[in-house]
């Protein structure tokens, strides 16, 4: 009936602060897989280490907690050694873009038919809050105490430069059009990235003026600019605002793909 | 079928009283055993998919379910002859 049969129920409730985004995400990417007739056996989940990477352990189908940075190599190797497998990664920031950085973009070259879910929390949330690749400039954190000064990665343009065949982006506000994106991530063959913008009210919100939960979901709705209006806005010749960021469906194409369902 | 709160699941985030198009979910006043406040309910029979999941065979609307971060809302099926209360929204 619902995707709740996907979970661990024995393991609920999870770990994650009261509020983090993670869960959101992965009643999106469960509820998207839930209308992809996959089947528990065939599907196996991978993650790194971090708050997000724990989201693995909470799904009932076999899974790999891997070391950090490397959930991408592990599933390259589950993949290439049985592509009939489903294989969906679950990832932060830290662990995609920092530490494993290389596997990111070399995954999105060789465009492995995996799909990629990042909770991109623009943050490290399990060792503290230290700065990340993608903290934005200003933020404060552990790392940055009078504000990160440093340009932030952009992960989903990173992924479209690299290859990937699907790319698109969303926050744990969009809920419904993250369900749809993760689906048509996995029903796109090659490398399918979808990158979730999430709050983390310990380790970022508290320490960047967002003093509810909320505040910071509030954030991401306000913030967020869709992708046709932001074609509408460049080709009109109008000026694009600074402060928000892209959301939607930012590529899908039909480069070769590696390790295809034969 | 009845809107649920999970007691062991529920953290007291107060998202689910952001997301819904009726405002059933209402910021809690008492806290519980474990010192969280859950959510009131605030009419929860206005639900569209409490009325209408089975007669479409799917979940309607269901944003809350997905906005929890704890997997605490779900739906129980009532009890046989159950009173229920009707509302309707105009
Ligand atoms: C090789 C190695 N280096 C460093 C760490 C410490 N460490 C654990 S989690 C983490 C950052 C996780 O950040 P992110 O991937 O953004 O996940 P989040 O906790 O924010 O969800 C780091 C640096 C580690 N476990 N292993
Ligand atoms: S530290 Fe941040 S990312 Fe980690 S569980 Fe808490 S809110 Fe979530
Ligand atoms: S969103 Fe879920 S965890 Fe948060 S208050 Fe509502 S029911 Fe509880
Ligand atoms: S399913 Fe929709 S209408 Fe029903 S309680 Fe949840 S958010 Fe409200």
């Amino acid at each position: 009936m619902s995707y709740e049969d996907w979970f661990r129920k024995d393991r609920l409730p999870h770990i994650f602060c009261a509020g983090c985004g993670n869960g959101t995400i992965i009643n999106c990417t469960l509820a998207a897989i839930e209308q992809m007739d996959w089947k528990k056996d065939d599907t196996v989940f991978v993650s790194g280490i971090g708050c997000s990477s724990r989201a693995s352990g909470y799904i009932i189908t076999d899974s790999l907690h891997t070391t950090h940075g490397r959930a991408i190599a592990f599933a390259t190797g589950v993949k290439m050694a049985n592509p009939n497998l489903n294989v969906v990664v679950f990832t932060g920031d830290g662990d995609l873009a920092a530490i494993g950085g290389n596997h990111f973009i070399h995954a999105c070259r060789r465009n492995i038919d995996i799909t990629v879910v990042c909770m991109n929390n623009q943050i490290y949330g399990m060792t503290g809050g230290q700065g990340s690749p993608t903290t934005p400039k200003g933020c404060l954190s552990s790392t940055t105490p009078y504000g990160c000064v440093e340009s932030p990665f952009d992960l989903s343009e990173l992924a479209i430069a690299a290859g990937a065949n699907y790319v698109s982006r969303w926050t744990s506000y969009h809920v419904k059009e993250l369900e749809k994106a993760i689906k048509t991530g996995f029903e796109t063959p090659g490398f399918s990235f979808i990158e979730a913008l999430v709050q983390c009210p310990t380790a970022f919100g508290r320490r960047n003026k967002f003093k509810q939960v909320s505040d910071q979901i509030e954030y991401m709705k306000a913030h967020s600019l869709l992708k046709a209006k932001y074609d509408r806005l460049v080709e009109s010749g109008e000026p694009v605002p600074t402060d928000m960021f892209i959301v939607g469906e930012l590529a899908h194409r039909k480069r070769p793909v590696m390790g295809a369902k034969p | 079928m009845k809107l649920a709160i999970d007691e062991t699941r529920c953290k007291g985030c107060n998202l689910c009283t952001k997301v819904c198009p009726y405002h059933i979910f209402q910021a809690g006043k008492k806290p519980n055993k474990k010192g969280i406040v859950l959510p009131e309910l605030d009419r929860p029979e206005r639900c569209a998919n409490c009325r209408l999941q089975y007669l479409y065979g799917r979940t309607l609307c269901g944003v809350c379910q997905l906005t929890c971060p704890d997997q605490a809302i779900h739906w129980v099926d009532e009890e046989p002859y159950e009173p229920m209360k009707v509302a309707i929204e105009y």
